[in-house]
């Protein structure tokens, strides 16, 4: 590629990342609730440079049919990334990147859905990813859970993702596109948030067990500041002025 | 009789706790009760529930329903009913008891793309509904146009004993039948009258939070038919 | 998509008997199409990208900017490939895995429309002949299926690359390396517009919404460039047309591109 990056500061001495951020501020974020005209339900959310897309269709008949449980409805997730949503041109077909984050994203999903009132049907939970930067997977992961709330489809609790990690050797709450690749440790964790129930969490680097507690920690305050913005999205379609 | 607590819900709220009863779309974490739907929780006596504000159909024995032919075999008809599941009509609802595949055509009485009223026969989960249109008020609909509601807007649609339903139609002189599921046939011998119908439907199922809408649709259609 | 959900037949019959009386469901005159919105640079890491709004019918498009190897035999000139997909959130019908025939033809039908027009320069696209190009990849994410993907994807192609930014690109130690800050705006000859029309019974229509496209006995889209010229042609849907019918047909896709072109030229970036 040929190309030389410039240094960038990942952490200065006043504590301001290379985004302008401070340690344990999130990116922007912002969710819509109802955006698509034909699925069930769906959701697009901007988070930091991410932009996603997601729509849920059920529960629906299961095609083919022996994949079709006869006590309780499945879940199917997938997490697909548009050819242009990165900075080299990606091929259309799933990678086993995109195929890895769909189990994850489905099994963070899993706990709390739902499905033994809808036996031998599927929900299905499409996941387009428009532009990526970095913690994408807990992006479509909010958008998700908002896509299956705005569907109606039973949930035990709300599933809100955040990525922590370490950088300059301090630990930070979600991480960029720069600090994930120029960074020690890249944590993406998903918390049910009033049964406080962790259903995602993976690690990419190396942390001491202390590193590793704050690390959880500084997550899940996370995943509690995007479900406010989960909340209010769906409030802000179902609730008009969002007035009790 | 208001001694029913409501407030705004998503997935995962605590709506109280305390020795309740769950009822609909709520769950037990503890002594904490939690809503599993977005929609309007009630406290009531001893019991909590919410009322979704979206969700498909969930079929209830002796629900009148509007159903759209899907496909058959050679005994029954496969029916949309924005449902989870697909209705199934079995062909001796239609053709009685003695009815003979070899004999009796299913296309004959209703092909795919037909819109019949119909009603819940038998609904367990282990099996699709049973449809059955063996009743007057019942069978194919020859005419009228469909329009599709979220099933968790018709009791607003029918309004309290009837009351939107029959402002709708009264001003726009078109007869509106409305399917628990969430389908309704407007006819109407006046292209204008069945436009303002569609259009009034579309605004309650827009609208349906709002209070006072019965008057405002009122104000809307009255306003138009100068 | 050529199939669809099923329509129910009420529908259907009301659509065919409006028609004889030359009305369309949704109001709509016959060669008229539905309102189109289009926004350009949504997808601001790509090198160009827009979404397009056709009544209910969405598509986002990305255009991105990379050297690559010429085609063989096609050594002095750059690449340029358009695809297409439609996103299972667009339409409970459907499927994922590998595109079907419909996809494919969508796809095909929407690059050859800008292909054949010469919308691109691609003889300014070489950065060392016979050995390395710019490539402008344009791909087509339809998220919402309200029918006529044709014109929705092929707009959405159009508005990108209008609006895209090319890098630069210095040969150093013979292989290309991007001069940052640097762009250029794509060599633009031509802007093709495609407009799709089906027959229902005698009538003609253009830009058919779900619900019409279901009725279809046949369906065609043609391309035009600036200078009012017909560049690409697909006839689809298993029925037929009259010759008198393929002549109107081209006649109204000249007059309804024109006004299209309008919208066109003012999106953002030229």
């Amino acid at each position: 590629m040929g190309v030389k990056k410039t240094d960038i500061v990942l952490l200065d001495d006043k504590g301001i990342r290379c985004d302008g951020r401070t340690i344990d501020q999130p990116r922007r974020i912002m969710i819509k609730a109802g955006v698509l005209k034909n699925a069930n339900g769906s959701a697009y959310i901007e988070f930091g440079e991410n932009k996603i897309l997601a729509g849920v269709f059920g529960p629906r008949d299961v095609h083919p049919k022996h994949l079709a449980n006869t006590d309780k409805g499945i879940l199917r997730c997938r997490y697909h990334m548009q050819p242009y949503s990165v900075s080299e041109r990606k091929n259309p077909a799933p990678s086993r990147r995109e195929i890895e984050i769909s189990k994850v994203i489905k099994e963070a999903l899993e706990p709390a859905v739902m499905l033994e009132n809808f036996p031998r049907t599927v929900v299905d939970v499409f996941i387009e990813i428009l532009q990526a930067d970095g913690g994408s997977r807990c992006a479509a992961l909010d958008a998700a859970a908002v896509a299956l709330a705005d569907a109606g489809i039973p949930m035990r609790d709300m599933v809100s993702a955040c990525a922590a990690g370490k950088v300059a050797d301090t630990i930070v709450l979600d991480i960029n596109n720069e600090e994930d690749q120029e960074g020690q440790a890249d944590m993406p964790v998903a918390l049910m948030p009033n049964l406080g129930k962790i259903t995602l969490i993976q690690l990419d680097g190396v942390l001491t067990p202390q590193e590793y507690e704050k690390c959880v920690n500084t997550a899940v305050n996370g995943c509690k500041l995007v479900y406010e913005v989960q909340k209010n999205a769906l409030r802000d379609k179902f609730f008009g002025d969002g007035t009790q | 009789m208001d001694d029913v607590q409501r407030k705004y819900v998503i997935p995962g709220d605590v709506i109280t706790t305390g020795p309740y009863r769950a009822e609909e779309n709520v769950h037990l974490f503890g002594d904490k009760i939690i809503a599993t739907t977005v929609g309007i929780s009630e406290v009531f006596d001893s019991g909590v529930r919410v009322i979704p504000l979206t969700g498909r159909y969930l079929p209830r024995i002796d629900d009148f329903v509007i159903g759209i032919v899907k496909s058959h075999t050679s005994l029954s008809w496969e029916l949309d009913i924005n449902s989870c599941y697909a209705g199934i009509l079995p062909a001796s609802d239609v053709f009685g008891r003695d009815f003979d595949p070899k004999v009796d055509q299913l296309t004959s009485r209703l092909k795919t793309g037909d819109l019949v009223a119909a009603r819940i026969a038998n609904s367990d989960r282990s099996r699709d509904p049973l449809i059955t249109i063996s009743d007057r008020d019942l069978g194919k609909i020859e005419e009228g146009e469909l329009i599709k509601i979220s099933p968790s807007k018709v009791p607003r649609l029918i309004g309290k004993r009837g009351s939107m339903i029959q402002t709708i139609e009264s001003a726009t002189k078109a007869i509106i039948t409305i399917g628990q599921n969430g389908y309704v046939v407007v006819s109407s011998e006046d292209p204008d009258g069945l436009l303002k119908a569609l259009d009034a439907i579309k605004t309650v199922e827009e609208q349906a939070h709002v209070p006072n809408l019965t008057e405002r649709i009122q104000e809307m259609l009255g306003s138009n038919s100068e | 998509m050529t199939t669809s959900a099923i329509i129910d037949d009420l529908k259907k019959k009301k659509i065919v008997a409006l028609l004889k009386e030359g009305q369309r469901i949704d109001g709509r005159a016959l060669d008229e199409p539905r309102t189109l919105a289009i926004d350009t640079g949504v997808i601001p890491k790509a090198e160009g990208s827009a979404r397009v709004r056709l009544g209910d019918t969405e598509v986002v498009c990305g255009v991105k900017v990379q050297p690559d190897k010429p085609f063989p035999d096609l050594g002095d000139r750059g690449i340029f490939i358009c695809t297409a997909e439609i996103m299972p959130l667009a339409d409970p019908t459907v499927e994922t895995g590998p595109p079907g025939e419909d996809v494919i033809e969508l796809a095909r039908v929407v690059d050859r429309g800008i292909r054949e027009s010469g919308m691109i320069d691609l003889t300014q696209l070489v950065l060392q002949k016979n050995k390395s190009v710019v490539g402008i990849f344009v791909d087509n994410s339809v998220t919402d299926y309200d029918g006529n993907l044709f014109d929705a994807c092929s707009y959405a192609s159009v508005a990108s690359i209008m609006s895209c930014k090319i890098p630069k690109w210095e040969i150093k130690d013979d292989v290309p390396t991007k001069v940052d800050g640097q762009v250029i705006d794509p060599p633009i000859t031509t802007l093709p517009i495609s407009v799709t029309m089906g027959r229902i019974g005698d009538q003609i229509i253009v830009d058919p919404n779900a619900d019409e496209w279901g009725c279809m006995d046949a369906r065609i889209t043609i391309t035009t460039n600036s200078a009012g010229n017909i560049c690409a042609i697909q006839k689809g849907g298993n029925d037929g047309f009259t010759q008198e019918q393929l002549v109107k047909c081209g006649q109204i896709s000249i007059a309804t591109g024109a006004k299209i072109r309008e919208i066109m030229k003012k999106v953002g970036g030229s």
